[in-house]
């Protein structure tokens, strides 16, 4: 008897113990869009596209949407294959965020035409730090902070930062100003017109020379790309080795993703010719994972894929509000007479019933708010509509359950042996009935898209569950319970339920 | 002894695969009705199948459907349809589908015109594909469910329950869909969540009431007929199936009525009544259509008619067939006071024998 009180104590405990222990430590369950506001997009790309490209592309999406600003927790994913759902929970800036996402950017080469040291571009550089003055990274912060507290705005172009002096759109026809992060510190370039675009390019591949023992990136070019990069080459390769314009900036969605130096043994006016380059990235670890980024990025070009905008959902914080407010008092209510009429039907059973629903609730609030904090699952519309089904299935255990207990006390057994007998076989009831619903959440997880599969997460949770409080939980409780003086007759028995007189 | 304590003692004689034809007929009449309104109106389809646009916002302006009409018209957007919600504070429009590029103008000069900020306009927006493709992986993911729930019953229990499982689960389909063709409720991707749930719950249901007709098979397989062993079985469950059903529909109900129609909520409102109505049809077919099915089907085999037969020369009487047949002379519709006093077909209670198929421990 102890034995069994300290049991179901300890998975009380452990139910609502944890769910109190999670609140108090700030973990709550994380609210889908539809329930807390913000707008969700999802974005179908065609539908053989390769699963590499479409990290890619979920990669250059989130660095755009950071990029806009205004933003919080934006979270970008790939689902069902194909498809990229996007969410955006509180936006400021919707229509930019939106525009950020499908847009296709422009991969570009283009010439180096000069160097500013420094984190300023060359037209807001002024006294404190004269262009072409070598600075180390460090001293660039204060001169930063020297020009911007005593701030005249200088005469800039249209389209350029006054205060950065960095190119704001970026047009890969018209020069920019661009920074520039090497190992040597930040520069900002001043780029030339492009000369060659990603659709130049026919092929990139990562790869070791064992030669030099660098990493690099063999690039093959179409025959237009070829003719266009020698003569690209052949101009930089005029410059003197050390020269800033004997570099190529390779250009996406306005950041410089690369600089190589045009080696020393082109010749000027000749260039690489014959469609095949190699950019050589280094020999130090992190060379190799730059190289297959840049691999990528060249083969690829921009945005990699022509994404479809399928879907656009802006749910406003008020309607989110309302629809959450209204599912949980309606749920509530909803519980609450359950509760009654499982209270007057099965007597002191129905409580059994009824705290072990609480205990099935407690868990299962305190599992989406631990899955919500470290897994970023959110609890949608539709997963709240699981849960109520799955209170349906719950109580539908405490149901099956107590209705064997009722044939066996018929049957002529005692007390305590039809609250042992019924559970067991009670317990392959349910566990075939659970295995049927736990299959349709897998499937539904496994194959659906969208709303679907929150539905199917939560079901299939709250059927887990379901086994683990008929096992944990109502077992022990019957049991106890048909040791006691109130289960065993009275009006609140086991036997009273089953409308045996004993 | 009332009714209902009978039915709570699982002492009912209802004589349930005697009376199939009653339920049969009532099932086919749900059944014609649903597929000729689903056919005939066809189904309400949200946006999400059709694509186009939805935008709701407060009207805070004061703007008239006019006036709208007039900006959406320059933007060239001609198909819509304009409408005062919320007793004219709010405003929603919807259009077809239209470019991507036009959408993000018309919410934002809507925005403008009703003088709220964009923040609070709520918009949805579906492509003509993306529909296409929630239905398209929602069906896939039910045809594999189906399958695989054939096998599992199959090895679980037997492979006729699982196929008159799933004529059942059909059953509650079509009647989900045919509610839905007449109150012209909208079909959404959360409806299609709730049909999917009903087929969930049916299946449950029935796996529950089949696995107690095969406990009896194994507890009076030398003593009752098939039909028999049916029919107590369904008077044995029938408590909990109307208690489980309450239970589940308590909670459904509860959102469908308090939270939807009276609080207006309509994207709850758009499930919760899938929910109610599957789950409903869901415990009826569970009892009126799978088991009478499951019983008919097979007491066809040799072995059981061969028991047929045994049970009543032992009885002394004719076959059972025909004694069932007597049952089905025309009366008129059946009242509960009816059903909870038919004889005939039951046997007396054989005295309880302990199980012989209890597992070890």
């Amino acid at each position: 008897m102890l034995r069994r009180v300290i049991g179901l104590l300890i998975v009380v405990g452990i139910a609502w113990g944890g769910l109190v222990a999670v609140y108090l430590v700030g973990v709550e369950p994380k609210l889908g869009l539809d329930l807390q506001g913000g707008t969700s997009v999802v974005l179908t790309a065609p539908d053989d596209t390769d699963p590499d490209v479409m990290e890619y592309a979920v990669d250059i999406m989130r660095r755009r949407i950071e990029d806009v600003g205004g933003v919080q927790e934006p979270e970008i994913s790939i689902s069902g294959g194909t498809t990229v759902l996007v969410q955006l929970p509180g936006v400021q800036n919707e229509q930019q965020a939106l525009d950020a996402i499908g847009r296709t950017g422009r991969l570009s080469f283009r010439p180096v035409l000069d160097s500013t040291p420094g984190l300023e571009g060359p037209l807001v550089t002024n006294t404190t730090d004269p262009p072409g003055n070598e600075v180390e990274g460090g001293s660039d912060e204060s001169a930063v902070i020297t020009t911007t507290t005593t701030l005249t705005l200088p005469e800039v172009p249209e389209g350029v930062d006054p205060v950065t002096g960095y190119t704001i759109e970026d047009d890969p026809d018209e020069v920019a100003y661009l920074p520039n992060f090497t190992l040597f510190g930040a520069e900002v370039l001043t780029l030339g017109p492009a000369e060659m675009t990603g659709s130049d390019v026919s092929q990139a591949l990562p790869g070791f020379n064992n030669t030099s023992a660098q990493w690099v990136v063999n690039l093959s070019l179409n025959s237009e790309g070829s003719e266009l990069f020698a003569t690209l080459t052949g101009e930089a390769a005029a410059f003197a080795i050390g020269d800033p314009r004997r570099q190529i900036a390779i250009v996406l969605d306005g950041r410089i993703i690369a600089s190589p130096q045009v080696s020393e043994d082109v010749v000027a006016g000749v260039g690489i010719a014959g469609g095949d380059a190699v950019i050589t990235l280094g020999n130090d670890p992190a060379a190799e994972e730059q190289a297959q980024n840049l691999a990528v990025i060249l083969r690829y070009g921009s945005l990699p894929v022509a994404f479809e905008r399928s879907q656009v959902e802006k749910v406003s914080a008020t309607l989110g509000s309302d629809s959450l407010q209204i599912g949980l008092v309606s749920g509530i209510a909803g519980l609450a007479l359950v509760a009654v009429v499982l209270l007057l039907y099965y007597r002191a059973l129905g409580l059994v019933a009824v705290l072990g629903i609480s205990v099935f609730g407690a868990l299962l609030i305190a599992i989406y708010a631990l899955l919500g904090h470290f897994q970023g699952v959110t609890l949608t519309l539709a997963g709240v509509t699981g849960i109520i089904v799955a209170i349906g299935i719950t109580a539908d255990s405490y149901i099956v359950y107590f209705e064997r207990i009722k044939d066996e006390l018929r049957a002529g057994r005692t007390v305590p042996s039809a609250a042992t007998q019924g559970f067991q076989t009670a317990f392959r009831t349910i566990l075939t009935a659970d295995t049927v619903s736990l299959l349709g959440a897998t499937l539904l997880w496994v194959l659906t898209v969208g709303a679907v599969k929150g539905f199917a997460l939560s079901l299939g949770i709250a059927t887990i569950l379901d086994i683990f409080v008929a096992r944990s939980f109502t077992r022990r409780a019957a049991w106890i319970l048909a040791h006691t003086p109130v289960g065993r007759s009275g009006w609140l028995s086991l036997p009273a339920a089953a409308g045996e007189r004993r | 002894m009332n009714t209902w304590q009978k039915i709570s003692r699982g002492e009912t004689q209802i004589d349930f695969v005697g009376l199939r034809r009653r339920w049969f007929y009532m099932s086919a009449a749900l059944l014609v009705i649903s597929a000729l309104t689903a056919g005939i109106f066809g189904l309400n389809l949200g946006l999400e199948f059709t694509g186009g646009v939805q935008v709701q916002t407060d009207n805070r302006s004061g703007v008239s459907v006019g006036e709208l009409e007039a900006t959406l018209t320059e933007l060239g957007v001609v198909d819509s349809r304009i409408q005062e919600i919320d007793e004219g504070r709010g405003i929603r429009i919807q259009t077809g589908p239209i470019p991507v590029d036009i959408e993000d103008e018309m919410v934002a000069s809507v925005a403008t015109a009703v003088g709220a900020p964009p923040e609070d306009v709520n918009r949805q927006a579906v492509g003509p594909t993306f529909g296409a493709l929630v239905a398209r992986r929602a069906l896939l993911a039910l045809g594999v469910f189906l399958g695989a729930v054939v096998i599992f019953i199959s090895i679980r229990l037997q492979w006729k329950m699982a196929l008159s499982g799933i004529v059942a689960l059909l059953h509650d389909l079509l009647i989900t869909i045919g509610i839905y063709a007449i109150t012209r409720f909208e079909v959404t991707p959360a409806t299609v969540v709730a049909a999917l749930t009903v087929l969930g719950y049916s299946l449950y249901d029935t796996v529950v009431v089949f696995d107690r007709v095969r406990e009896l098979e194994g507890d009076y397989g030398d003593v009752l007929t098939y039909t028999e062993i049916v029919n107590r079985s369904m008077n044995m469950v029938l408590a909990r199936s109307i208690n489980t059903s309450l239970t589940s529909l308590i909670p459904v109900g509860s959102i469908l009525f308090v939270g939807s129609l009276i609080l207006g909520a309509a994207p709850l409102r758009d499930f919760s009544l899938a929910l109610f109505v599957g789950i409903a049809a869901g415990t009826y077919s569970s009892i009126f259509v799978a088991s009478p099915l499951l019983a008919l089907w097979r007491e066809r085999e040799v072995a059981w008619m061969d028991q047929s037969r045994r049970v009543a020369r032992r009885r002394g009487g004719s076959e059972p067939e025909e004694a069932v047949e007597v049952e089905e002379a025309p009366k008129p519709a059946p009242t509960s006071s009816d059903l909870f006093s038919m004889e005939g077909s039951m046997p007396p209670r054989p005295p309880k024998r302990r199980r012989s198929r209890r597992r070890p421990r």
